[in-house]
């Protein structure tokens, strides 16, 4: 947990904002868990920042690898699934997937 | 108070690609539902995408068409947010580098609709929202789209008919897609906001999201115009908000407002490479690029000298375009070309689809021969439209119809004895014309066309009967 305003790296108000963006809900308890969980995360990567600051050689930007156009994938078509095969681990209904409304 | 309107548009294209963007997975549209679905476009852990060359190179296609410079180094970005129609609950696109920026559509004013940028992404799901549920088809999602962002250069809800119409024009003409906005190929949203005549300060804008209708478009436009001055008007402010337009009512309503805008939290897209376009690649496209909608209008106004309302109705359809101008390459004449297309082959085609696809049984071929045969006087042009006709109908060469009699015409004399029979075999209409019902003559033409089977040249019968009718 961070000990004080200063040092703190996500506010309870960014907590909740992801939340509510991941369409997620959290008990109390819980939101002091993952608080502390991301703050764990963001002095990680704080701490592979300062790592290479000196040295860079060993790491490579995401996007840094190029791909020419030429290389990339051809627009042919390869078979698709069969219906029930990507609809074997959900709820379905006439081949479509169903969940719970989600519009009023 | 007057106001002046300021709208900008982002259009969303389908490209017309065999293959879904990352995976290769059909594209096309009408199959059952979750047919055209595998794990990269379901959004399955583990299942990582690639991207399709085409995609790249018909935005290219769609960047150079719209004046746009092309990034050649360019890269994806994941655009995160939480509905079902999205699978991977992010949507790759492109964020900070789209491949096309800086471009401009042109009106016929010679007004230019600038456009901000143009970006690949993948298309969503479709939802069917039914009684207690949400239905999810996921056969459209990863399908390729380009979005086609405009500065706020539209001015009226006519302003933006033509724009919307010039977009699909270059966009068929080019082949990278049908935009039909009815199957939703082709969608708009659409940004208004009103400033005080006169004034440069923006007002704040709304955005009615996803029009598939022109006609729609204008109505929404108008509506949400009406709205913004009737409160501005009151003293209000309007209030920054995503709508959307109701058909039935015609009305817009506001779907969601700035405190629930959307947090995307773009971030560069970690399984796929960054994309590197030759120059060379880039000026080939540029190369195999055809006319495009407004320079052909203008050249068939003004080097063919086809009149405005005619050159409209034909640079409207590629396919039409495209048989037209080998009829011409094959010698046929512009304007009586383009007279019967118009006349007589169009009104065999009824929709808008059916001109599009111009799958009609005369070759361009015959159809030359046929014009050159009317250009040289040989036939008149009824002879050729009554032919034409037949040929639509029933198919078959240009020599089953046209025999070597019908091109040996009808001399003089021979009308002039035809005209002489037309009267005595039809004396009431002579003298109903005498007497002043000038229709009446349309009776002796008919009689004529029918002993010369439309061949003999009816202006010239016309002078001959009023001539032998004067001398009554």
């Amino acid at each position: 947990m961070a000990q004080n305003n200063t040092e703190q790296k996500i506010t309870r108000e960014q907590f909740l904002s992801l939340a509510r963006l991941a369409r997620l809900s959290f008990s109390e308890e819980e939101s002091e868990d993952f608080i502390r969980g991301f703050e764990e995360m963001i002095s990680f990567c704080d701490g592979i920042n300062s790592e290479i600051e000196g040295d860079a050689s060993t790491i490579r930007e995401v996007g840094s690898r190029e791909i020419a156009l030429d290389d990339l994938r051809e627009d042919s078509v390869c078979p698709s699934l069969p219906n029930e095969k990507i609809l074997s681990n959900v709820q379905g209904e006439h081949g479509y997937f169903s969940v719970k409304r989600v519009v009023k | 108070m007057k106001y002046q309107l300021v709208s900008g548009f982002e259009t969303h294209v389908e490209l017309a690609t065999d293959t879904k963007i990352f995976c290769g997975c059909s594209t096309k549209f009408g199959a059952s539902p979750n047919t055209h679905c595998c794990p990269v476009c379901t959004g399955q852990p583990g299942a990582l995408p690639v991207l399709n060359k085409k995609v790249v190179e018909y935005a290219i296609r769609a960047g150079l068409a719209t004046h746009c410079t092309i990034n050649t180094i360019t890269h994806l970005d994941r655009k995160n947010y939480c509905y079902p129609d999205l699978p991977k609950a992010y949507q790759i696109s492109q964020f900070d580098k789209p491949l096309c920026e800086h471009g401009y559509v042109e009106l016929e004013s010679g007004k230019k609709i600038r456009l901000t940028r143009i970006h690949i992404e993948e298309d969503a799901g479709k939802l069917v929202h039914e009684r207690g549920h949400t239905l999810i088809d996921y056969n459209r999602g990863g399908v390729p789209l380009i979005e086609i962002v405009s500065e706020p250069d539209i001015s009226s809800p006519e302003e933006a008919r033509e724009y919307v119409e010039k977009l699909q024009l270059i966009m068929r003409y080019i082949g990278v897609s049908d935009c039909k906005m009815q199957e939703g190929s082709m969608r708009c949203d659409v940004n208004i906001s009103l400033c005080p005549e006169g004034s440069d300060v923006l007002g704040t804008r709304t955005e009615i999201k996803n029009m598939n209708s022109i006609t729609f478009i204008e109505r929404a436009m108008a509506y949400e115009a009406e709205r913004q001055a009737e409160i501005l008007d009151a003293g209000g402010k309007v209030e920054q908000a995503t709508m959307r337009f109701d058909e039935a009512t015609g009305e817009t309503y506001v779907m969601r407002t700035k405190e629930d805008a959307q947090d995307y939290r773009y971030f560069p897209e970690p399984d796929l490479l960054t994309v590197h376009i030759p120059k060379e690649r880039v000026e080939e496209i540029a190369a195999s690029l055809p006319e495009l909608p407004l320079e052909k209008l203008r050249r068939y106004t003004g080097e063919l000298g086809i009149s405005q309302h005619n050159a409209r109705l034909l640079y409207k359809y590629k396919a039409v375009c495209d048989f037209f101008e080998a009829c011409l390459a094959l010698g046929a004449g512009a304007k009586n070309t383009a007279n019967l297309i118009l006349g007589t082959v169009y009104s065999t085609l009824a929709t808008e689809e059916e001109k599009e696809a111009f799958d009609i049984k005369v070759s361009a071929g015959d159809m030359a021969a046929l014009v050159k045969y009317v250009d040289g006087g040989k036939i008149n042009v009824t002879l050729a439209q009554m032919t034409l006709a037949k040929m639509l109908k029933e198919g078959g060469a240009l020599s089953q119809y046209i025999t070597e009699s019908d091109l040996a015409g009808v001399s003089e004399e021979q009308l002039i004895s035809l005209c002489r029979e037309a009267i005595a075999n039809n004396p009431k209409a002579a003298e109903d014309y005498l007497a002043g019902k000038q229709k009446a003559i349309g009776g002796l033409f008919g009689y004529i066309k029918r002993a010369t089977q439309g061949k003999a040249d009816i202006r010239r019968a016309e002078e001959i009967i009023k001539g032998l009718l004067s001398q009554k």
